[in-house]
């Protein structure tokens, strides 16, 4: 533990947050459903398992600047200074989707950091690398009936 | 606790000077959101000023009721004629232009005393709050950039006046990594919905840091200095405010301490042993739970030597997962019934019977004695 006071745990932390917090997104048109804004969370639900501003230790997987994926860890070490409290490291979005996996994996799950995020960090890198993708144009639409057809080649001529 | 912690003591530039403080103990006084809030929430009614209604509205009129046998609702009536107004209904608060049900008066109790204890205990508890950085970011500070929390700027940035003017101002909060706070609140500026903006409250926004100084020390020109950024407030460290501390009753506000006001604390609230040398009667609370950390004190040797084993199998079953067939699925069907690995060995299922042939029925002693005359 580095926090300053040994009263403050991320159990404290949790208890004090959970009911309200800047990244929060509470609707009750919704039927009641709690989102997260937080960069370090990976699925943005709203729970003590994915709060990343609350644990000592979670990771964050948001898009780069210039295509491909940022992966965020935190640091454990001193809590106190948040300008230095985290390590991030791009994964450029010409390498390829399972080489950017790899990487993930081994740097949250294999190292023994966060084994049990592995499976929604990879999901949301996957996810991100999806919404890069340039979309493909909709196929010409076929004519249909042979009316359609007659209309269309009698245009042409 | 092994040693004190310190708190690094920052330069202009936002760099360490150098120099550092140890942690005041007031930082370790209970963090207790509940108190807090309620506190907050009395506290937050003693700026109020008394409005009502006037004693004289709705009821600037001689009306009386009809009585019954004129087929209209038996409600005080305007007298008269020559006017609209005249046989109108009028006092009752379901009328058009009659009083308000229950009006309004100066005479409602507008202030709440709350007890000093309560009080004091609130101002540490959320003082304690503010040198926790998830609680800021819970908050919504965007303090990611700034180097230390609590934040300390020493003193000698201020002495002489020398932050007098709003640009100082400015640079400082930007070289200390707050900037990314101020613009936070100067994009938050809204025009606030509803009559507050008639009456003085016409854009509501976020609140930035707090500037907390030692008005002997630093001077009050930094007022000055920092009245014109959105969202900054100062205070001097003797007369610092739950309103400010924690605004909305929400912990963690983002605190810009000068070097002589962090010193000043120790001074002003004492520790849980050493009494307050400025409040009377006063100790710092002491938290009930000194390790707060459930996993480590689970894992503890003093709560694991007196646990018991834990009941059922080393095995947990799964939940949610497929069912497999153990007739197809071999490692399944070894759990089920340890014998199958033996009976597939020795290949019982695949041997036939080595009895022979049945023997005959006619040759037995049994067909002897039925066929005997």
């Amino acid at each position: 533990m580095a926090h300053h006071s040994t009263q403050v745990s991320s159990d404290l932390i949790w208890e004090i947050a959970r009911n309200q917090n800047s990244y929060l997104v509470k609707r009750a048109q919704s039927g009641n459903i709690q989102f997260s804004r937080d960069p370090l969370n990976l699925t943005n639900v709203h729970s003590r398992k994915n709060a990343g501003f609350v644990n000592d230790k979670a990771v964050g997987v948001v898009p780069a600047k210039d295509g491909g994926v940022t992966l965020i860890t935190k640091k454990v070490k001193h809590p106190q200074r948040p300008a230095s409290h985290s390590h991030s490291t791009t994964l450029s979005g010409k390498k390829s989707t399972r080489k950017t996996y790899k990487t993930i994996a081994s740097n949250t799950a294999k190292s023994g950091y966060r084994p049990d995020l592995r499976a929604s960090a990879i999901a949301r890198a996957s996810a991100i690398r999806k919404s890069q993708k340039e979309p493909k144009d909709l196929p010409e639409s076929k004519l249909r009936g042979a009316k359609a057809k007659k209309a269309a080649a009698e245009k042409e001529e | 606790m092994a040693s004190r912690p310190t708190v690094t003591i920052l330069k202009a530039d936002g760099s360490a000077s150098g120099a550092t403080h140890p942690l005041p103990k007031v930082f370790n006084s209970p963090i207790r959101p509940d108190i807090v809030q309620t506190v907050h929430t009395g506290v937050a009614k003693n700026k109020r000023q008394p409005y009502a209604v006037s004693e004289k509205a709705g009821h600037q009129t001689s009306a009386e009721s009809w009585g019954t046998g004129r087929a209209v609702a038996r409600i005080p009536r305007v007298s008269g004629g020559g006017t609209h107004r005249a046989g109108q209904a009028a006092f009752g608060n379901m009328c058009r232009s009659g009083r308000m049900f229950a009006p309004t008066k100066v005479w409602r109790k507008w202030h709440q005393k709350i007890n000093l204890g309560q009080k004091r205990f609130a101002t540490v508890s959320a003082l304690a709050a503010s040198s926790v950085p998830a609680l800021l970011l819970a908050r919504g500070h965007q303090v990611s950039t700034v180097p230390e929390v609590p934040l300390v700027i020493n003193s000698e940035v201020f002495s002489g006046a020398a932050i007098a003017k709003t640009s100082a101002a400015l640079g400082l909060l930007k070289s200390i990594g707050a900037s990314s706070d101020i613009d936070k609140v100067k994009k938050s500026r809204k025009l606030r919905a509803g009559k507050g903006k008639l009456r003085g409250r016409r854009h509501r926004q976020r609140r930035g840091p707090l500037v907390v100084y030692d008005p002997e020390v630093d001077g009050k020109e930094l007022n000055l200095a920092f009245r014109n950024i959105a969202g900054v407030e100062t205070s001097s460290v003797f007369a610092l405010n739950l309103l400010q501390l924690a605004p909305g009753g929400h912990l963690g506000r983002f605190i810009i301490w000068t070097s002589a006001a962090f010193k000043a604390l120790d001074t002003i609230y004492g520790s849980s042993t050493v009494p307050s040398a400025l409040k009377k009667d006063f100790l710092l609370p002491s938290p009930i739970v000194h390790q707060a950390d459930v996993g480590r004190l689970i894992n503890s040797s003093e709560i694991q030597n007196v646990i018991r084993a834990a009941k059922g199998f080393s095995k947990t079953k799964r939940a949610g997962v497929q069912k497999k067939n153990p007739l197809h699925n071999k490692q399944v069907l070894l759990r089920l019934n340890p014998y199958a690995a033996g009976y597939s060995k020795a290949k019982i299922g695949t041997k036939g019977l080595e009895a022979g042939k049945p023997e005959r029925a006619a040759g037995t002693q049994f067909a002897k004695v039925i066929k005997e005359d």
